[in-house]
């Protein structure tokens, strides 16, 4: 069983799914602010405002 | 995660796609490109040079997810391995492969856009000899495996080479001779005396498909050929004499421990001391090679 099928997860379950979806989230967005700032640069480097 | 009393698996934390990723067989590849990076003739912008060891670092992580996704029934029989995310039902099938196919595609993307789309192919080229050619083909089949296998690891610093200067040169591909051929010296001392290991998991490895004394034969074998590419670039005068001699002394003192373990005759894993010292010596060896390699080239530039 995977976690795409649909199943009823315990309450205990639950409590461990949403503490890891919390996890990856946080993660993710830490990962997606620091590309934003990488891109940035990225243009500001490749249009030449930097020479 | 597994319950007590149902078998089923929840959705993984970030740690465990994090270990999907091999953070240490990453840091050797990071660590090769940057020396790559470092020793090309020319400048790069502190960005794009980051952007391309940080694409190579994902493209790194890539692999090391596919290769976990086809080999888990493999990385469940063997103890090294059993308790990966994968093996160990922490995670996913489906997600390992999303995972590995997405960071695939975004640090190839990357590379071509931000670095070169020179640069890109070769990332692109190296995943696919990895995740498809060693790991489906190679290393289930043949007792090569890690000798064919081994070109997937060396294109780092090639790929680093070519971030700065936009074209590959005798120097890149000089580097990249050093690793093919330091790679199976290193991968069969380990495996000699993981031996038990490889061959409960019916990985067809040259000590368990030849025995123990072709592999002895082949890592003295191999060390000669990967001592003097190691030496070549000082000897066409392409480095200093800081790398002639550091590459002198490190080839030396892999010869001897080579040596050492072509003479010893021991067929179980406790009295394999040879073996577990040029295992670990080759890991050493290849950090200082590249890192002499590097500072030597800035020094000279």
């Amino acid at each position: 069983m995977t976690p795409n099928e649909p199943t009823a997860y315990t309450a205990e379950e639950t409590a461990i799914i949403r503490k890891r979806q919390a996890g990856r989230a946080r993660v993710m967005g830490i990962a997606l602010v620091g590309l934003c700032v990488l891109f940035f640069l990225i243009t500001v480097v490749k249009v030449g405002v930097w020479g | 995660m597994t319950t007590a009393t149902r078998d089923i698996i929840l959705p993984a934390e970030w740690r465990d796609f994090w270990a999907l990723t091999k953070p240490r067989v990453m840091s050797l590849v990071v660590f090769t490109a940057l020396c790559g990076l470092l020793a090309a003739p020319g400048n790069i912008h502190p960005v794009i040079g980051f952007t391309a060891i940080l694409c190579l670092a994902l493209g790194a992580g890539a692999c090391g997810a596919l290769n976990q996704y086809f080999e888990a029934d493999i990385d469940a029989k063997m103890a090294r391995t059993a308790g990966r995310p994968l093996p160990a039902r922490r995670m996913d099938r489906a997600a390992a492969l999303n995972f590995g196919i997405g960071l695939a595609a975004f640090s190839v993307g990357i590379m071509g856009v931000a670095v070169n789309w020179l640069c890109a192919a070769l990332l692109a080229f190296s995943i696919f000899f990895y995740a498809i050619v060693y790991t489906i083909w190679l290393k289930p089949n043949t007792p090569q495996n890690i000798v064919i296998g081994g070109a997937a690891g060396a294109f780092p610093p090639v790929i680093g080479w070519a971030a700065v200067t936009g074209d590959v040169t005798l120097l890149p591909i000089l580097l990249f001779a050093i690793i093919f051929l330091w790679t199976p010296p290193h991968f069969w001392a380990l495996a000699l005396f993981m031996k038990t290991d490889y061959g409960a998991a019916g990985i067809p490895m040259l000590p368990n498909v030849k025995g123990q004394r072709v592999t002895r034969n082949q890592i003295f074998g191999y060390s000669f050929p990967m001592a003097a590419t190691a030496i070549l670039p000082f000897a066409l005068a392409e480095t200093g004499l800081v790398y002639g001699i550091a590459a002198v002394v490190l080839n030396l003192v892999f010869l001897a421990l080579a040596y050492r373990v072509w003479k010893n005759e021991a067929t179980d894993a406790t009295a394999m001391k040879p073996e577990k010292q040029l295992f670990a010596f080759s890991i050493l060896y290849l950090f200082l090679l590249f890192a002499i390699f590097a500072f030597d080239r800035m020094v000279i530039s």
